[in-house]
C-alpha cells in the first residue's frame, strides 16, 4: 500500500500550512492556520479564558453548504481539544484553520464527510504544528470501512466505501486517548471493538508489549500513523535548520 | 551534542538533555515548552517533566541555564516583554499612537511622551508590556519610561530607507547575530549574509539595518547617494533569499555576489 504523502508550510502568508495527500482514497486536501489573531466581530462572544478555535471547509467544486457546516463542528471539537487554549498569547485570541478539499472524488450533496475526515484532520494537525500553536500532543486518524463479509479495510477507496456496510473514522492521540469516533452504517458492539483495536494499531503502531520496539517499527511496510506524522514534521525541520544542523 | 533533538507536541525532554548547570540559577524554561508534574506514589518526591508544546529542535545554552524550543520560522509573532520591534503607525489619539506590529491583530500603544510621528511612520520601539487580563493591550515604547530620553540602540522613528518582511525565526537570528562578537570567521549561527554585504557595500557608504522581532528588518543606505535606491533593494533581496531558501553560509556569499552583480553595484 502507498501511504501518505504530505508536506509543510507551502503557503507564504498563512502562520502555517500544510498539504496532505491520500493515494488509497484519493483525497489532496490543503490547510493554512492563522492565530493567534484578533477577532474583532464577535468580541464579547468570545471566551475571556481560551481562545476561539475556528475551522472552515472549503469543498474544491461547490460553495460550502450544510454537509460542510456539520464537518466544521466535528473538526472544531476534535482541534479544540489538541490546542492549549490557555497558552500564552491566545486567550480572546482567535486559531483559524481553512482546509481546501483540492483533490479526489467530489462529494455530492447529502454525502457523508466521513470519508474526508482523516485527510482533513491530518491536514489541520500538520498546518497547526507549522504554525507553531501550542499543542498538548499530535493526534492520528484512520478510516476504516467493513464490508459484507466483515473484512476490515483500511483507507477504503470511494467505491468500497459506498459498498462497505458500516464505515468507521477514529483518532488517537498520541498518548492514546480516543479523540473522536465518527460511524455510519450498521454494525454492532463487536464489530466496534474490533475497528477500534485495528484502528488504535494503525494509529499508534502495535501496542503489544515485548515487540520489538520503535527501531524495527520504522522499516516495515504499514508504518502507523503517528509515525508518519513525525517523520514528515521531522523531515521538514532538518531542511528548515540545515544551517544549525550543519555547523554543529 | 552530535544529532538535534526533534521534540513534537506531548514530547518529554530526556533528564539527560537537560543543562547541569553548577550555579544556583534555576533553570529558566523558554518558548514551546512546559513544566507539567506527574502523580507520583510518594507525595514528598515532586516528579516534574517538561514537555513540548511546539515541534521543534531542542536547544539549551548551559551559560545561561535555559531551554528552548527552536520552531517554525515563519510562526505569527507574539509580543514579549523588551523584544524589539518595527511598529507601523496607523492612527493617533489623544494619549497615544495606535501602531501595527502584527497584521490581524489589535493595535500596540505607543505613548505620546515619543516624537511627534504621522500616520504611516515606522518606529524602532521595545515593548514595555504585554497585559493581563481582559481588554489589555500591548504597550510599546522608544524612550526610556523613567527619564523620558531616547534609548540607546537607535530607538525611535525611522526615517527614509525601507522596510521587508522576514520571517520570524530570521528576525530572531538577524538579532542573535547582531548582538554576539561579529569577528567570528563563521559568522553567528551560521549568518554571513550581513558581514558579507558590509564587506562588499563599504565603499559606497555602508547601510543601517534595524531588525524587529516581529518579522521585519528596516534597510537604509541613505549614504549611498545616487545608488541609494539599488544598494537598499539588493539587501533586502539578499536577506529574504537567504530566509526563504535556508541558504548555508557558502550560498548565502554566492547570493550576496549574485545579486550585487545584477543591481550592477
Amino acid at each position: 500500500m502507498v501511504g501518505p504523502t504530505a508536506s509543510l508550510s507551502n503557503l507564504h502568508r498563512a502562520d502555517g500550512s500544510a498539504s496532505y495527500k491520500c493515494p488509497a482514497t484519493g483525497f489532496a486536501v490543503l490547510g493554512a492556520v492563522n492565530g493567534p489573531v484578533e477577532l474583532p466581530a464577535r468580541r464579547d462572544a468570545l471566551k475571556p479564558e481560551e481562545a476561539t478555535v475556528e475551522v472552515f471547509v472549503k469543498p474544491g467544486n461547490a460553495v460550502p453548504g450544510v454537509g460542510e457546516k456539520y464537518v466544521e463542528g466535528i473538526l472544531r471539537d476534535v482541534l479544540s481539544t489538541v490546542i492549549l487554549r490557555r497558552e500564552k498569547g491566545l486567550p480572546r485570541r482567535g486559531v483559524v484553520i481553512t482546509l481546501a478539499i483540492v483533490g479526489g472524488e467530489a462529494t455530492e450533496r447529502g454525502d457523508s464527510y466521513l470519508t474526508l475526515l482523516p485527510a482533513l484532520l491530518h491536514a489541520a494537525q500538520l498546518a497547526l504544528i507549522s504554525a507553531a500553536i501550542p499543542l498538548p500532543m499530535t493526534l492520528a486518524t484512520t478510516l476504516l470501512g467493513v464490508t459484507r463479509s466483515g473484512e476490515i479495510i483500511r483507507d477504503p477507496s470511494p467505491a468500497v466505501a459506498k459498498a462497505a456496510t458500516s464505515l468507521h473514522a477514529i483518532s488517537f492521540s498520541s498518548k492514546g486517548h480516543l479523540l473522536m469516533n465518527e460511524s455510519l452504517g450498521r454494525f454492532d458492539f463487536d464489530t466496534w471493538e474490533l475497528v477500534r483495536q485495528q484502528a488504535a494499531t494503525i494509529c499508534r503502531g502495535a501496542a503489544t508489549p515485548g515487540s520489538d520496539g520503535d527501531a524495527a517499527m520504522g522499516g516495515t511496510d504499514n508504518a502507523h500513523v503517528d509515525g508518519f506524522v513525525r517523520e514528515t514534521v521531522e523531515d521538514h525541520l532538518h531542511r528548515d535548520y540545515n544551517w544549525k544542523l550543519e555547523s554543529i | 551534542m552530535s544529532t538535534p533533538l526533534i521534540l513534537l507536541p506531548g514530547d518529554e525532554v530526556p533528564k539527560d538533555q537537560l543543562p547541569h548547570s553548577k550555579s544556583n540559577n534555576p533553570l529558566k524554561v523558554g518558548p514551546g515548552l512546559r513544566l507539567l508534574s506527574q502523580p507520583s506514589a510518594k507525595p514528598t518526591s515532586s516528579n516534574h517533566v517538561l514537555t513540548a508544546t511546539q515541534a521543534g529542535i531542542l536547544t539549551t545554552d548551559a551559560k545561561r541555564n535555559n531551554v528552548s524550543i527552536l520552531s517554525f520560522s515563519n510562526r505569527r509573532y507574539i509580543p514579549a516583554m523588551n523584544d524589539l520591534v518595527i511598529a507601523q503607525v496607523h492612527h493617533s489619539s489623544v494619549d497615544f499612537f495606535h501602531c501595527i506590529v502584527t497584521p490581524h491583530t489589535a493595535h500596540a500603544l505607543l505613548g505620546q511622551l515619543s516624537p511627534q510621528l504621522k500616520q504611516g511612520d515606522l518606529v524602532y520601539a521595545r515593548v514595555l508590556s504585554v497585559g493581563v487580563g481582559a481588554g489589555a493591550e500591548v504597550e510599546i515604547t522608544c524612550v526610556h519610561p523613567a527619564t523620558g530620553k531616547a534609548e540607546p540602540g537607535g530607538m525611535g522613528p525611522l526615517n527614509g530607507g525601507m522596510m521587508f518582511d522576514i520571517s520570524t525565526g530570521m528576525a530572531t537570528r538577524l538579532l542573535r547575530a547582531s548582538s554576539s562578537s561579529a569577528d567570528e570567521n563563521e559568522g553567528v549561527d551560521g549568518l554571513v549574509v550581513l558581514s558579507e554585504l558590509g564587506k562588499k557595500l563599504e565603499s559606497i557608504g555602508g547601510f543601517e539595518l534595524a531588525v524587529g522581532r516581529n518579522g521585519k528588518v528596516w534597510v537604509d543606505c541613505s549614504n549611498a547617494g545616487e545608488n541609494e535606491v539599488k544598494a537598499t533593494i539588493a539587501i533586502g533581496q539578499c536577506l529574504q533569499g537567504t530566509d526563504e531558501h535556508n541558504l548555508n553560509p557558502t550560498d548565502q556569499k554566492k547570493l550576496v555576489t549574485r545579486t550585487l552583480k545584477a543591481m550592477k553595484l
